[in-house]
Formats: C-alpha cells, structure tokens, sequence
C-alpha cells in the first residue's frame, strides 16, 4: 500500500470556539483528481489550507506524504505546488521577473513548459504584475504552480476570473498533468461543469462536514430523482430504500434517493408504479439536491 | 467521433461504452479500426484521462476491443461475431424500459405497443 499522498483524520478546524470543519476523513492518492464542491462559507478553503499544512488543524491530523502536514519539510513543499484563492504575486516585479524567482525555489522547475504557457496563455512577460487584469494574474499564478511539475497540486478557485477560451486551455493542461498517474490533484471550484469534466472523486463539503466524498461515476449511478403523483407516493416512498430528499405538493411529489447497487432501471421503475417518472442527475442537480 | 456530455446524469465512461458497442455491432467500426488514444481523447474532450482508459479497459474485457503493443486500441478481429444476438438485444435494455414506462402512463396496452413497432419498423425499412 503507498502512503497517501494527503490523509485527514478526524479532523477539525474551530474558529473562535466557532466549528469550521467538522470530523473530516479523507485521503488523496496518486492518481486522484479530487474536485471538491461546497456553497460559499462552507469551509472549502479553510479546509484546503489545512491539508496544505498552511493552519493546524483544531484536533485530529492533516497529513502530507506521510508526516504531518504542519511540519513539512522543504523537500515535501517542493512536491507541491499550491494556487490560493487570492494570489500571493509580487506587483511590483515584471510577470516573467515573477517566474524567474520562483524558478529558484524549485529543482524541478520545467522552462519549456513554463515558456510555452506563457506564450499559449497570452500573459505578457515583460508587463508589470501590477498593471495585469484579474484574468491574467490568476494565469500567472497558475502557470507558476505548474512549472514545477509537482506531484500534488491544490487549486482554491483557480478559474473564477478566466474567460470559458481560457478556462480550456487551464482544463487541457490538468488532463496532460493528470495523464502521469503519479500525480494528483484537488480543486475547489463553483463552475460544476469542469469538475464534472476533470475530477473522477468528488468531495461534496457542507458547513464544514464531508457529505460525500467518493467516485463521481459512483455517485451519479446511485442518485435517481423520481416524480409520481402524490396520491400514490406511498407505494414510491417503500420501494425506494434511501431517500434523501422529499418534496410533496398536493398533486406532487418527488423523491431524490440513493438506488443499491443491485437495482437497475426497470426493476426500480416496477417497484416505484407504473405513474413514477425516474431520471438520473448531472453533478449540478446532485449538488444542489443535496442543499435543498 | 463521439459524442460526450460530462453534464448528463450518466457517467462519461458510460456514454463511451455504449456508443462503441453500438458503432461496432452496427459495423461503423470494423474489425481492426483503430481507436483514439486515450489521451487524445481526453484532451479533445477536456475530460479526465482515467474516465476513458475506464471505458477502454471494460471494453477490452469484453472482447469488443483489443490492445495492441505500442500501439492504439483497436476494434477486435471476433468483435462483431462475438455479439451474440442476446447481447445486442440488451443494449436496447435502457430505451425499452422507458418505451414500456410511458406506454403504461399513457394507460396503453402491450398490443397497442407491439402494434406502434411493427407499423414504425416497415416504415423505415
């Protein structure tokens, strides 16, 4: 068995006697690309930068390559490469000055590839950092935690403020970083599409508690959303063994629900009667299921 | 050459088994027709690299495709004798269960069904 490459245990995270995460287990191995979902306050970041080992974890254990991530070493940060929510660039410097420095930090850092990024992205070398648009920092900044080819990238939002132009080119960069499956990766992202496109786990955050977290092609063949008329509810409501959501109007009612993995579609559709309409959710709709 | 939608509520590697099975048993891939590499693929369709190699491997297990050494996957000699009838029936599983779903809703009969098939199957023919 190799060593996680993150490992979180029981772990929290309280701010000012205030629960920001809560009883997180999970773990990323090579290979894993991680996309992790959560509404705006739900600990996404906070939980990001625990593992990065950036904040000690309240209780519990955050752990990277092994060793606790608090206490990582230099040799363990270079295997890293980090893209915060809000940029940590130096204004004062030209973009390509920016890339030389931290080219500095790291043994692994690949020129080529940061050249050619450089010039696909269409960042401006020889610009001042600060007189780039928000687009173009957070480019900047993404091709600086690139370069260096790491073995775990964490990305905090990377895409909010590229154009749908860039935001492929940056998806078509991951698949060709991804494609070394000693890699991983874990992202945060709002637009649930390019989760839905790139990560194969998903980690469903919600006030601080894991509500999912698993394989993505897992979890779209379990949910089902069944809609029958609410006269004959109860006959959907015994055939389906796990329900997580009901909503019921006086005509209505609609069940979203987690199918066993023996079930399949008609024998499903015979328990449910002969009036259920079943269907089955992309990423977005789960999500926001799951938030209702 | 496919048709993928990351959004749908059916897994990408799904999508990919099912419309190769169909092009093979319809012959729209022949015996031997070389398949894009799994990175090509997932590099045209921005999508993880592992979802296809997913649907590449339970395809090879199968015997639809074969892997060849160095080089891409490829359309199995046997592929097109190897689906049995059974088989190629039970691809049709999925739109069946919905044909029979909204018939009953409709409150219509087998034979009304049965009837509606038949009148469809020699119109195109």
């Amino acid at each position: 068995m190799t060593i996680p490459y993150i490992s979180a245990q029981e772990l929290t995270k309280k701010f000012a006697g205030r629960s920001a995460l809560d009883g997180i287990d999970a773990e990323v191995r090579p290979g894993d690309v991680v996309g992790l979902l959560g509404a705006n306050g739900a600990g996404k970041t906070t939980l990001l930068e625990v593992l990065l080992g950036l904040s000690p974890p309240s209780t519990g254990s955050a752990r990277l390559f092994g060793s606790a991530a608090i206490a990582a070493d230099t040799a363990t940060k270079t295997r890293i490469g980090f893209v915060p929510q809000a940029d940590e660039l130096i204004s004062g410097i030209r973009g390509g000055e920016y890339l030389d420095l931290i080219a500095t930090f790291y043994p692994g850092w690949n020129r080529e590839l940061a050249q050619r990024l450089v010039t696909e992205w269409g960042i401006e070398p020889s610009k001042r950092i600060s007189n780039y648009s928000l687009g173009q920092r957070q480019k900047l900044s993404i091709v600086s935690a690139l370069a260096h080819q790491p073995d775990l990238l964490i990305l905090d939002e990377p895409v909010a403020s590229l154009d749908p132009i860039a935001r492929r080119q940056f998806l078509q960069q991951i698949v060709e970083l991804t494609a070394d499956e000693r890699r991983a990766v874990v992202f945060s992202s709002h637009i649930v599409s390019d989760v839905e496109r790139l990560a194969n786990i998903i980690w469903i955050l919600k006030a601080g508690k894991l509500l999912w977290k698993g394989d993505l092609d897992a979890l779209k063949e379990s949910v089902v959303r069944v809609h029958v008329p609410t006269a004959v509810a109860g006959i959907a409501r015994m055939a389906l063994r796990r329900v997580v959501v009901e909503r019921t109007s006086s005509s209505h009612t609609t069940f979203v629900a987690l199918r066993e993995p023996d079930e399949d579609w008609s024998t499903l559709a015979e328990k449910a009667g002969a009036n259920a309409r079943i269907e089955s959710l992309g990423l977005e709709d789960i999500f926001l299921e799951l938030h209702s | 050459m496919f048709i993928l939608n990351p959004q749908s509520g059916t897994p990408i590697y799904r999508q990919l088994i099912d419309q190769v099975r169909r092009m093979v048993a319809s012959g729209q891939l022949a015996a031997g027709a070389e398949l894009p590499s799994v990175r090509e693929l997932a590099l045209e369709h921005a999508v993880n690299p592992m979802t296809i190699s997913k649907a590449y491997s339970l395809l090879e297990a199968e015997g639809v495709l074969e892997r060849q050494r160095g080089k891409p996957m490829a359309v199995a000699a046997q592929a097109r004798a190897q689906a049995p009838r059974t088989d190629r029936l039970e691809q049709l599983d999925g739109q069946l269960d919905h044909l029979v779903l909204s018939a009953r809703q409709l409150e219509l009969s087998q034979e009304d069904l049965i009837r509606a098939i038949r009148k469809k199957w020699s119109q195109d023919k």
